[in-house]
């Protein structure tokens, strides 16, 4: 393992060509070693090939591991029943846009991933096909259980948060400031959501994501502004549901 | 908890003599129930260090080990002139340690302790606590709260400034607090821990403006207001009952002191002063504390005063608290540069009505009031006007004049006359000391033969002011 290792965690990008693009260069300025993209490439937005093949791109370099998000499924799978109208819509059109080889790319993303002591994944670790939330202590408690391993990183839930272990066990939860290290020590467990880089909802436009430095022991949360007034014009122009387009000005 | 097992091999590390990470370990010299102190240096550190070293294993309070990870997290976050540097730290599962600057000065406690229980002299008590709140209003500015300050954490050198130690309590609004959420409520020292403490909050600053009211009282009258009570329903008396008055104990403590004592601990943190620097001010210039019934009580409270307040602090509930660093956006210090030689009276009204609406809009903000003058004379007249405290004098009646038509309380405006030759650093420094928000200065458009330098001045301000500048013109 070389050292200083700068993981930049990608989740839920949704098609958002514009913010995968700034939040990409930040990275790489930031000294970014490698990449993980936590799920949900597609949806929402108006970019899912653009996106995919810069994905892939990636991961055939062996610079990224890319997961599986439930958006990524509901492309060849039904999730008719467990999406709202809004967002079942955008997978349709989303469908319609992708090449076989690229419903097959998304087809063959893993559900979960581990590298020695940490462990990434969409949703949460524990029976990550049931696409579960971590909104809670308990529901990251559940998750750092079934990975076992220090580190777990997920997206799914669109807010940064960083859930670590108290001295009695239990998971407590800590909104991180954007640029601000948090240092999260080996000794005791950490499940972090890295925050919405395509559809953040926290009323702030600007794309999210996190760069982790597991030799520092240290996870930085950053939100990088984008061109969401070009991200949002491409929803409308495209035919999606203008309410999908409004998210990304007011980022709610 | 996994705790990395190879940790108890501590006492094998931390042998003097033996080195580690460059850090040559001397002499033990303290011995401590959370943690080991070794004198130690190292090649390219001029100045000495002191060795931190946790005391871990199976009989030890599993919060040593949490406090450790805490004060190295917020020891390299904090920048102050009040508080040791980090000079390096270990890792925490083999071999943890923090080393870090040795400072000059004694712990209070040995102070108090070797003067008989209390400090004789109620001025070097003020001076040292203001020097306390200068160097907690620089932690709260930094969204640091240190929520264990005691005698024992403070150290005082011998001209009465201060440093602070130990934050292996504190709470950093950055960081994920370990030690929240703990099994045991109101960890902290109990005679001096804020009734919001022993309710489990951690983030409340003003916990720490309440300590430094049970370190006042202590020094001044050689008791603890509270005891020290060993359990919670015992810790949890500070939420009703009222200290006795410090004048029913020692009769020379001045009535401003006892209201800024009893003042810092009131129960509810919004009835206490709502920052360290308000707190300090008030110190230093004693005039500006406004007196309630606080500052005359000689006796304790009737038994039926007590059954109102324990009524009242059944349905306690903790004061609200946005971070600490809004201490000080809420209550913001604004200083107003005032030119006593100009008389423009369209300017002066402009400035005057300006700085009162400031004041309005901010319930808690304070007011400055500055005059500079250039030297005093070596050589003094014979008449009051022409010496030193006599131009003084003049300034000040000038200023009191200028900010009559505010009609504020004396808490909230003071008044300063400056002494520089360079009335714009002066401005600037006085401005940095204070940690003001925004510095008033008036612009002219009659302008005075004298009055270029005053012009550059201004630019200067504008430039290196640490604030807001608002530049009131006519």
């Amino acid at each position: 393992m070389s050292s200083d290792r700068r993981i930049a965690l990608f989740a839920d990008l949704h098609s958002n060509l514009e913010a995968f693009d700034a939040c990409l260069e930040h990275a790489q300025e930031q000294g970014a070693t490698e990449f993980v993209f936590l799920g949900d490439l597609v949806g929402y937005n108006a970019d899912p090939v653009a996106v995919i093949e810069k994905v892939a791109e990636l991961v055939d370099k062996n610079k990224a591991v890319a997961l599986m998000g439930n958006h990524d499924e509901a492309v060849f799978k039904d999730h008719s029943t467990r999406m709202n109208a809004h967002a079942w819509a955008a997978i349709q059109w989303t469908r319609n846009q992708l090449s076989d080889q690229h419903v097959s790319f998304l087809k063959e993303l893993p559900l979960i991933h581990k590298d020695e002591d940490i462990c990434y994944v969409h949703s949460s670790a524990s029976k990550p096909e049931n696409w579960s939330y971590v909104d809670s202590g308990l529901a990251a408690w559940h998750c750092a259980e079934a990975a076992g391993t220090t580190y777990t990183f997920v997206g799914h839930v669109h807010d940064s948060t960083v859930y670590y272990q108290s001295s009695v066990g239990k998971l407590v939860r800590f909104h991180p400031h954007p640029g601000e290290p948090v240092p999260i020590s080996r000794h005791r467990r950490w499940v972090s959501v890295t925050g919405s880089m395509g559809q953040p909802r926290d009323g702030n436009p600007a794309a999210g994501y996190a760069l982790f430095q597991p030799d520092e022991e240290s996870i930085t949360f950053h939100r990088v502004d984008y061109d969401h007034y070009k991200a949002a014009e491409k929803v409308h122009k495209a035919g999606l549901p203008d309410e999908l387009a409004n998210r990304l000005l007011t980022g709610k | 908890m996994a705790i990395n097992k190879t940790i108890e091999s501590i006492n094998d590390i931390f042998q003097e003599g033996k080195e580690i990470d460059g850090f040559l370990i001397g002499e033990e010299v303290h011995r401590g129930g959370m943690a080991v102190l070794y004198e130690a240096t190292k090649e390219g550190i001029e100045y000495p260090i002191l060795l931190k070293v946790p005391r871990v294993g199976r009989d030890q309070p599993v919060e040593s080990l949490i406090g450790f990870e805490t004060e190295l997290t917020i020891m390299k976050a904090l920048k102050s002139p009040y508080v040791p540097r980090l000079a390096g730290a270990g890792n925490m599962a083999k071999k943890p340690y923090i080393a870090m600057e040795r400072l000059d000065g004694r712990p209070l406690d040995q102070i108090i302790e070797e003067q008989g229980g209390k400090l004789s002299d109620i001025q070097q008590t003020i001076d040292i606590v203001s020097n306390v709140a200068l160097a907690i209003a620089s932690l709260h500015a930094q969204d640091i709260i240190h929520l264990d300050l005691k005698p024992e954490n403070i150290l005082v050198t011998k001209d009465n400034k201060v440093a602070i130690i130990d934050f292996g309590l504190a709470h950093h609004t950055h960081y994920p607090d370990l030690l929240v959420e703990q099994m045991r409520k109101g960890v902290g020292s109990a005679p001096y821990i804020a009734p919001e403490q022993v309710m489990g909050i951690r983030n409340d600053w003003r916990s720490d403006i309440f300590a430094m009211g049970t370190i006042l009282y202590e020094m001044l009258t050689g008791e603890l207001p509270f005891g020290s009570p060993s359990t919670i329903n015992g810790l949890k008396k500070r939420m009703w009952s009222e200290a006795l008055p410090l004048r029913a104990i020692r009769k020379e403590i001045p009535p401003w002191l006892q209201e800024v004592v009893l003042r810092c601990m009131e129960p509810l943190a919004a009835n206490r002063y709502q920052s360290a620097t308000r707190l300090r001010q008030l110190l230093k210039s004693p005039e500006s504390v406004q007196l309630t019934a606080r500052a005359e009580k000689l006796y304790p409270n009737s038994a039926w005063d007590n059954m109102k307040r324990w009524f009242r602090a059944a349905g306690y509930e903790p004061s609200p608290c946005p971070k600490p660093s809004s201490a000080l956006e809420n209550a913001p210090l604004i200083i107003a540069a005032i030119d006593t030689r100009q008389n423009d009276d369209v300017l002066r009204e402009r400035m005057q009505s300006t700085a009162m609406h400031l004041l309005q809009a901010y319930p808690e903000s304070r007011l400055i009031c500055l005059s500079t003058i250039s030297s005093t004379p070596t050589f003094e007249g014979n008449a009051e006007s022409e010496t030193a405290s006599g131009i003084v004098r003049g300034h000040l009646v000038q200023l009191m004049d200028w900010a009559k038509p505010l009609k504020m309380s004396t808490e909230r405006v003071s008044f300063h006359v400056l002494e520089a030759m360079d009335p714009a650093s002066r401005i600037v420094e006085f401005a940095e000391d204070n940690h003001a928000s925004m510095i008033l200065i008036g612009a002219s458009h009659k302008i005075p033969t004298k009055v270029t330098p005053w012009r550059t001045s201004m630019t200067k301000i504008v430039e290196e002011a640490p604030c807001s500048v608002h530049i009131v013109r006519s």
